[in-house]
């Protein structure tokens, strides 16, 4: 049977080409050294800019989403069948998985100081984040009470409602 | 919720509403019944007619108590056909020829029917003088008479002073009204011959009656002549026979134990004469009157035919019955007279003898052994223990060889059995005494018990040698399993749930029950609710009273040990026992439900079922049952409350919760009846009774008094509210100890009647409303269950366009505060809390497309199922009536989508009349008095059981059988999806892991 994994090094490594000269202008020494400690210093700073500004991204991305989900909701409709139950659900889970992975979710915007799986890095972001997915747990509450899904009113209660007996007997 | 309310409305449209064709005859049954026969009046009581022709038939004809007029098949004792009259329309006598038979029914007899004597097909109708003109004559059948011409016309006596000549086609050809009615004539009888029609009448004088004849012509009805006939008669019921032979008639009479009699003739001239040598007490028309045949018993009791010559001369006695004299061997006998095949006449004679405890029959044919007179005899086992005494005989008879008589005899009990023996075979029986049944309750059956008990204490080897011994049961079982998993033959909710074995146990879905019935005529039944039949009878015992003779009024019956109780079901009826010398006292009937036996300790075995006396009339009973110790209160005239059980315990126990106890009584006050609230008093009086005490009393308008009580139907509440589409809810008002009070204010200056909703504790009228009187009379029926009342009425005022009378059913449900979500916990409230009278009422009326007899309402073990209504209807059919359409807040323009989500469908005014609900289909069930229902082991089913005169029983599921599987449900295909699925596993299942395997290998 024919082996299936191709290795290319050994390719290379017999090819006739590694023989030759780099071409003109290429520096080896450039894409090797380190550059100067100044400008190191700058890059990680500009670095940690743009991961606060992508964490930023990350942290209002639930209510950049929402409109699409409303959308969805709408198109759903208001009774109880697969699909809106599909979405509902979806909505309501959503946040509790995200707020749950919210450390994870961060791990990559942490700046390079900070540890990267602590609560308290990133904390504004991580609190809107917080707040903007519960403002997708809100929509999904929204439509679940306009299906009437919440325990809303008396009469969702009504079976755990017991009576004792009366003090006086009818006997007829 | 939602989700539940969903499935309830995709079982209401995935199913039809009414019962299947199919279902007929096997989820219920009707019994027809006739009443009990009339038996006190010659002209109304059983009697066999034949009708001629190549293939003779003959019937029983009789009118009965529960004024019908019925034909038995004596065959098999089926109804041939009945007619039943109105209940103002009493029928009075009827007379038969050929293939017509004629009744005449209401006061003095106004109506004629005739009727077609086998198919029962009613041939003409007319009404003879105005019911309101009728004298109040006494007994009803007074001064009513019929008669055939030889060309099968009628001549009918009508209100004692009217004859008419009816001709077959209906017409009246002449009328004849006694002109002197200030003479005091009564005419009593009539018979017609070809020269003239002889009214025979009594007209009153000092402490007797004399004989008044009025000879009419037979063309023109005109008055031939009249004459009086010198003669005392004293009691004209028994001391009098008209007898007629071809041509010729003669009047008899008693006159001082005297027999005498005279010649009937157009001119009326002749003499009475006296037949000499004996006195006599009685006589007795055998039905061969027109054959000239009577029955004369004489003073010692001993009976005598006599037999009018063909010339009319002279009356004779042709025979006596031998030994039918008055001794204490032997009952009074009784006679009849009947017919055979080509017309002979016979007479029978019936005695009970106390030495031998059978019955003896004695058939005399006097044109047999040349003219001499024949007489054959046999004896039968009549059970008089089971079916009492024999109060009447009727007959008919076979000659097939010239000295062999044969003879059927019809007789009828004083509880109200007929039965039918053709010599000593007895050919059928039935139970006519179903039809006045006073009160009925159903007992759950105990589950077969497949298991036979075994030691407690056996020791462990004998319960390992037990063991290996029951499993070699063990592959039947598993076959038996395997059969019927595979086949599907489980119990199904439709089919007959009759034993094939005849054991008393239940089924599996508790179909099968015992209904406990007690009539008027002092006999206990209990039927199988499976198909009807009778499955043991006791007698009433009379005790004391046997002596003097009397009766017992069932008035309650109480289930007092139920199968939940671990032990076989007892009941207790309670009767009032009206004695014949007066007195009136009450008796308690302890039994076992499934036997009938005496269920008292200390009973001794006794033939007919005997009671516990308590020597007080009694005003009410009740049981009163609280953590499963249930004692029967019965209230005396002087409101002393026995107890039955009669012991320590149960005094304590009522004494613990006797000031918690409220019921409410009606009494006789002079201002007619008023209903007043009681509770027992806690400390027994010197007599050591507990005594009731008035608490309150119902103040009604002057005038107006109590028509009944009508208790509210109580059983499980599965819900305490009812949730609306906006998800508030009204809490129901669930006052326990609510009560209707049906009033009749016809009399009082403003007409009416009244219908109140009262609490028995406190008075407190909770609903009132008046409703119109129909045609001055109150007749409403309600039934008040949970918190919703309804009630059905006449009415006939209307007042312009748009209005009109008929028929109305009103729907009423009451509920917590003034708004939704407002409660009072009205469950648990003390009678005396102002939150009592915090209501909010909602009703509607709709227009109802019959009369009604009676209502009640579906019960099921839970409470879940919706509850429907049931009707039985005038026009003879039991109904029911969704509980959806009968919804008070049924809305007047379209509904809401808050409303859709209810169920709520928008108001009509008009319930619909659908006849897939017509529970009874093709059944007549006449004339029914009550309907009570119980609840099946399966939530969705009750059993309902209405009686009156017929008797039927049917299964009923207001929300579908939602628990049962569907008939059609095809099991085949589940289980040969689940067999073709588990194959294809065993065969996908390597694939997949060699596949697996190799894919691992190769990554």
């Amino acid at each position: 049977m024919l082996s299936k994994i191709l290795d290319f090094a050994s390719l290379e490594s017999s090819s006739k080409h590694r023989q030759l000269p780099s071409p003109p202008g290429f520096s080896k020494s450039l894409a090797t050294s380190k550059g100067p400690a100044k400008s190191s210093t700058t890059s990680t700073a500009a670095y940690d800019k743009l991961k606060e500004r992508r964490a930023w991204d990350m942290a209002i991305a639930p209510a950049k989403s929402l409109p699409m989900q409303a959308f969805m909701l709408y198109m759903s409709g208001g009774g109880v069948q697969i699909f809106s139950m599909g979405i509902v659900a979806m909505l309501l889970w959503t946040p509790f998985k995200n707020i749950a992975g919210i450390n994870e979710a961060f791990v990559q915007f942490a700046p390079s100081k900070a540890q990267p799986k602590s609560l308290t890095t990133l904390p504004l972001q991580k609190i809107v984040y917080v707040l903007c997915n519960m403002l997708t747990l809100a929509v999904g509450l929204w439509k679940c009470r306009s299906m009437g899904l919440l325990p809303t009113g008396t009469g969702d209660w009504l079976a755990f409602e017991t009576r004792g007996l009366a003090p006086e007997l009818s006997l007829f | 919720m939602r989700l539940v309310s969903l499935l309830i409305v995709a079982s209401w449209l995935g199913t039809t509403l009414g019962i299947q064709e199919s279902d007929a005859g096997i989820i219920d049954w009707h019994k027809l019944l006739v009443g009990v026969p009339l038996v006190d009046s010659t002209s109304a009581a059983p009697i066999f007619h034949r009708v001629g022709g190549k293939n003779t038939k003959s019937v029983i004809l009789t009118a009965t108590k529960q004024n019908v007029l019925a034909a038995l098949n004596p065959v098999d004792g089926s109804v041939a056909w009945r007619h039943v009259f109105e209940p103002e329309d009493t029928v009075v006598t009827f007379e038969k020829q050929d293939t017509t038979v004629a009744s005449l029914s209401g006061p003095g007899g106004a109506t004629l029917r005739s009727f077609d004597i086998l198919s029962g097909l009613l041939l003409l109708e007319k009404r003879l003088h105005p019911p309101e003109t009728s004298l109040p004559l006494e007994p009803g059948h007074t001064g009513s008479s019929i008669v055939f011409t030889a060309d099968s016309d009628i001549i009918a006596l009508t209100n004692g002073h009217m004859v008419q000549f009816i001709t077959k086609s209906g017409n009246i050809r002449w009328t004849w009204t006694l002109e002197d009615q200030s003479s005091l004539v009564i005419y009593t009888h009539v018979i017609a011959t070809s020269t003239a029609i002889y009214a025979v009448g009594l007209a009153k004088s000092y402490s007797s009656y004399i004989l008044h004849v009025a000879a009419l012509s037979p063309e023109s009805g005109q008055l031939l002549s009249t004459a009086h006939v010198a003669s005392s008669v004293t009691n004209p019921s028994t001391d009098l026979a008209l007898l007629t032979s071809n041509t010729v008639s003669r009047l008899a009479w008693l006159e001082q134990g005297a027999l005498k009699s005279v010649a009937l003739s157009a001119s009326l001239k002749e003499k009475p004469t006296t037949i000499k040598g004996a006195t006599y007490r009685r006589l007795l028309d055998v039905g061969l009157s027109k054959h000239g045949y009577m029955v004369a018993i004489m003073s010692d009791g001993a009976g005598r035919v006599f037999r009018l010559e063909e010339d009319g001369s002279a009356l004779n006695n042709i025979w006596e019955f031998e030994g039918s004299a008055y001794n204490s061997r032997h009952s009074e006998s009784l006679y009849a007279g009947g017919f055979d095949k080509i017309g002979y006449p016979y007479i029978g004679r019936l005695y009970w003898s106390h030495a031998f405890k059978f019955a003896s029959a004695e058939l005399l044919a006097p044109h047999l052994a040349s003219g001499k007179g024949l007489v054959t005899g046999f004896s039968f086992p009549f059970d008089t223990y089971n079916h009492g005494v024999i109060t009447h005989i009727t007959m008919d008879a076979a000659n097939p060889s010239p000295f062999t008589v044969l003879g059927r005899f019809f007789l009828t009990t004083t509880t109200g059995t007929v039965q039918l023996w053709q010599q000593d075979k007895l050919q059928w029986t039935r139970e006519e005494s179903l039809a006045s049944v006073r009160v009925a309750e159903f007992v759950e059956l105990p589950e077969h018990i497949v298991t036979s008990s075994h030691d407690r204490d056996e020791q462990f080897s004998e319960r390992v040698r037990r063991h290996i011994s029951d499993a070699q049961n063990f592959p039947r079982y598993l076959l038996n399993f395997v059969r019927r998993f595979a086949t599907g033959s489980y119990a199904s909710a439709s089919s007959s749930v009759a034993a094939k074995d005849g054991s008393l146990s239940r089924d599996a879905f508790g179909f099968r029950q015992i209904i406990l019935v007690a009539t008027d005529f002092g006999k206990l039944f209990a039927l199988d609710s499976s198909n009807g039949n009778v499955l043991w009878s006791r007698i009433l015992g009379l005790g004391w009273a046997a002596e003097v003779g009397g009766k017992h009024l069932p008035v309650k019956i109480f289930v007092t040990r139920t199968v939940s109780d671990g032990e076989s079901p007892q009941a207790v009826l309670v009767t009032q026992r009206r004695a014949n010398n007066g007195l009136l006292d009450t008796t308690l009937f302890h039994f076992d439900a499934l036997t009938g036996l005496d269920a008292r300790s200390n009973a001794e075995k006794s033939k007919v079922l005997e009671g516990t006396d308590i020597p007080e009339a009694m005003v009410d009973a009740f049981m009163l049952h609280k953590d499963d110790t249930r004692v029967i209160i019965v209230l005396d005239e002087l409101l002393q409350a026995h107890l039955y059980p009669d012991t320590d315990e149960s005094k304590k126990f009522l004494l613990e919760n006797g000031s918690s106890l409220h019921f409410p009584l009606q009494m006789n006050v002079p201002d007619g009846r008023q209903v007043v609230g009681h509770h027992l008093a806690e400390v027994p009086s010197l007599s050591g009774y507990l005594l009731a005490r008035p608490t309150w009393t119902l103040s009604l308008a002057h005038g107006e008094t109590i028509q009944s009580l009508v208790p509210a139907a109580r059983g499980p509440v599965a819900s305490i509210g009812k949730v609306l589409g906006n998800r508030t809810t009204l809490y129901k008002y669930l006052n326990p100890r609510t009560f209707v009070v049906l009033t009749d204010a016809v009399a009082s200056e403003l007409p009416g009647c009244g219908l109140y909703v009262v609490d028995a504790a406190k008075g407190t009228i909770i609903y009132q409303v008046s409703l119109p009187a129909n045609v001055g009379k109150c007749d409403i029926r309600a039934t008040l269950t949970e918190n919703w009342l309804i009630y059905h009425y006449y009415d006939e005022d209307f007042s312009g366009v748009g209005q009109a009378k008929g028929y109305r059913m009103v729907t009423v449900e009451l509920y917590e505060g003034s708004r939704a979500d407002d409660k009072t916990q009205s469950s648990e409230l003390c009678a005396y809390s102002k939150d009592n009278s915090a209501i909010r009422v909602f009703e509607q009326s709709y227009v109802f497309p019959h009369g009604i007899s009676a209502i009640g309402t579906t019960t099921t073990k839970f409470g879940i199922s919706s509850k429907d209504a049931i009707v039985a209807t005038t026009n003879n059919k039991v109904q029911s009536f969704s509980r959806r359409l009968l919804n008070p807040r049924r809305p007047s323009q379209k509904p809401s989508s808050e409303e859709a989500e209810e169920q709520l469908v928008q108001y009509d005014p008009v319930l619909p009349d659908d006849p897939r609900r017509v529970l009874s289909h093709t059944y007549e069930v006449a004339k029914i008095r009550r309907i009570i229902t119980s609840p099946a082991l399966l939530e969705s089913t009750c059993l309902v059981f209405v009686y009156g005169l017929d008797m039927f029983l049917s299964r009923v599921a207001p929300s579908k059988t939602f628990d049962v599987l569907d008939e059609n449900f095809n099991k085949a295909q589940l289980v040969f999806t689940v067999l073709g699925l588990a194959a294809a596993i065993g065969i996908t299942k390597p694939i997949v892991r060699n596949k697996k395997l190799r894919e691992k290998w190769y990554q």
